[in-house]
């Protein structure tokens, strides 16, 4: 029984962490709250679909499933062209957003505010393009298996959290072994200094665009994968995403992992103990105690 | 006067009538022609307010000009975006927030060393840790953690990393103990006598025309007093006349402005 919360909140968690680790380097490098980081999600979700739908009406029927997967040879690849679509989409918004912001000086209030109607605005465009009723990327039924401890999962379910863990230890070795990390470590901390010492910061900021883009559309093909696609479903995740955030610490990528599994396992604990109408308000929760009791998150600056 | 215009072309720096402010109908720099000479080492003096943090500050590319121009080595730079000037030569140390406290002391010369070619990076890193032993003792330590001296240093060491062209320094004395500041001036000599050009700035006048050779006095934002260290060091009248009433007391040794 306690077993099951685990694996459910492992899950959970290892999706939010997924989607907060793209948001904290955003954050802590653009220097406001992206609340479009949600709709990154949604789209990459999405275009994943779409993509592998595509791949698989080009290719025929002759790409299915890798057993013991639902996954299949079109869906990964679609996924990995999705990455780069979604990677474009975050630069776009960028270029016609929030840079113009930058540019004139923007104060971060008006940037936040901004984003609020740029997830708008993405949201009703999946809408319209996609309808309101949820798609999935497949009618395949999956046989969870019996692990140790009385634990039940699904081989996709163990593929997920496996690949989330793959995706944030690259960024986390990203960001302290190269020169790109160093200089985004850099600029988060003193855009001015970063500027005086040799350092791009418009490359930098694109670059933090392409990553936080691309891990969004991973997280939301996940959230995909294991629930259902929906226009809401980026959105729906936003509070959790922040609550990783904060509690992590914003800007530290191990932080965000850390708190999505947190914030994940707490979810899962609520649904069973309490009631599942009280999963959203987890995430309320533990964005207040953190504020309250250690600004700074686990390991790093102050939100 | 060595600012004669003919000198412009070859000088490691020059300005030639540069306007510089936050707003632009708020000039805090308001046109100021001076020449760096090679292996020169000028001081810049001048009343609070007078703008010499500005006047540095905008050479560094990080106060917006409105007008007049700047020339390194003899290229006309003006308006390069400021991670461009380091690639051209020029080197600034801010006053403040010097160093990156999140990053560990190698890390803040790795991202320093990034604008190197590559097969480069390693020796000059190396060169920098061997010239400063008391980075090197703890290389992987985070720089937040140093004392302000040691800070002052890494960040020096940072800005020689590239080899620049031209040095350029805001008040490196600032909030340090009198004998960091005696090390640190100290420093600055060595690395002008090893053929680099340095433009500093101080609100320590008598340290500062001690180890210049050449003193020019901001005022009101104006070029008003340009002359060797040496002769202002002998003038009494100099600091009354330009330095404000407390010239000779105005930055006590070792004490910072802020």
């Amino acid at each position: 029984m306690s077993g099951q919360i685990l694996l459910e909140g492992l899950l959970a968690g290892a999706m939010i962490g997924l989607g907060a680790v793209g948001l904290t380097l955003t954050y802590s490098i653009l220097r406001f709250a992206n609340f479009a980081h949600g709709e990154l999600l949604s789209w990459g979700a999405y275009l994943s679909l779409s993509l592998s739908l595509a791949i698989g009406a080009v290719s025929g029927a002759s790409l299915a499933p890798l057993d013991p997967f639902s996954v299949s040879v079109a869906l990964i690849l679609a996924g990995l062209l999705a990455m780069a679509l979604t990677a474009v989409l975050a630069l776009a918004v960028d270029h016609l957003l929030f840079a113009r912001l930058r540019r004139r000086g923007a104060t971060a209030i008006i940037v936040v505010m901004a984003s609020f109607g740029a997830s708008m605005a993405l949201r009703s465009l999946l809408e319209f393009f996609y309808t309101s009723k949820p798609a999935y990327y497949s009618r395949e039924l999956q046989i969870a298996m019996p692990l140790p401890g009385g634990i039940r999962a699904t081989p996709d379910q163990l593929l997920l959290i496996g690949l989330a863990f793959v995706a944030v230890i690259a960024v986390h070795l990203l960001l302290t072994r190269t020169d790109l990390g160093r200089a985004m470590r850099a600029v988060s901390e003193n855009p001015a200094l970063a500027g005086v010492v040799g350092i791009d910061t418009a490359k930098i900021v694109r670059a933090v665009w392409i990553i936080g883009g691309a891990l969004a559309c991973t997280a939301g093909t996940m959230s995909g994968l294991l629930v259902q696609i929906r226009p809401y479903m980026g959105f729906d995740l936003l509070l959790p995403l922040f609550a990783a955030v904060i509690l992590g610490g914003i800007g530290s990528v191990p932080g965000a992992m850390l708190g999505g599994l947190l914030v994940g396992l707490c979810e899962a604990l609520a649904v069973q103990t309490i009631g599942a109408e009280w999963r959203a308000a987890v995430a309320f929760a533990v964005i207040t105690a953190v504020l309250v009791l250690r600004p700074t998150g686990l390991f790093g600056r102050a939100a | 006067m060595t600012t004669a215009a003919s000198a412009a072309p070859t000088a490691p720096l020059a300005t030639r009538g540069l306007v510089a402010g936050y707003e632009p109908d708020l000039p805090i720099v308001k046109g100021i022609d001076f020449t760096l000479a090679p292996g020169e080492f000028v001081t810049v003096l001048g009343p609070n307010g007078a703008g010499k943090s500005t006047f540095v500050k905008a050479i560094a590319g990080l106060v917006p000009l409105h007008g007049g121009s700047l020339h390194l080595s003899g290229r006309d730079i003006t308006g390069l975006p400021r991670h461009e000037l380091v690639r051209q030569g020029l080197a600034f140390v801010p006053q403040t927030e010097n160093i990156f406290a999140t990053l560990t002391i190698r890390e803040n010369l790795q991202v320093a060393a990034a604008v190197l070619p590559k097969a480069e990076r390693q020796q000059r890193i190396d060169a920098m840790l061997a010239a400063y032993p008391d980075l090197a003792s703890r290389p992987g330590a985070l720089a937040g953690g140093l004392s302000g001296g040691q800070r002052q240093m890494l960040a020096t060491a940072r800005a020689l990393l590239v080899e620049p062209k031209v040095l350029i320094l805001d008040e490196p004395s600032a909030g340090l103990s009198p004998k960091a500041v005696s090390e640190m001036f100290a420093r600055l000599v060595e690395i002008n006598r090893s053929g680099v050009p340095i433009l500093l700035v101080e609100q320590n006048v008598r340290a500062a025309l001690a180890i210049a050779s050449r003193a020019v006095i901001l005022v009101d934002g104006l070029l008003r007093h340009d002359a060797p260290a040496a002769d202002l060091a002998a003038d009494p009248d100099i600091g009354r006349l330009f330095l404000g009433a407390h010239a000779d007391g105005a930055a006590p040794a070792g004490e910072g402005t802020r």
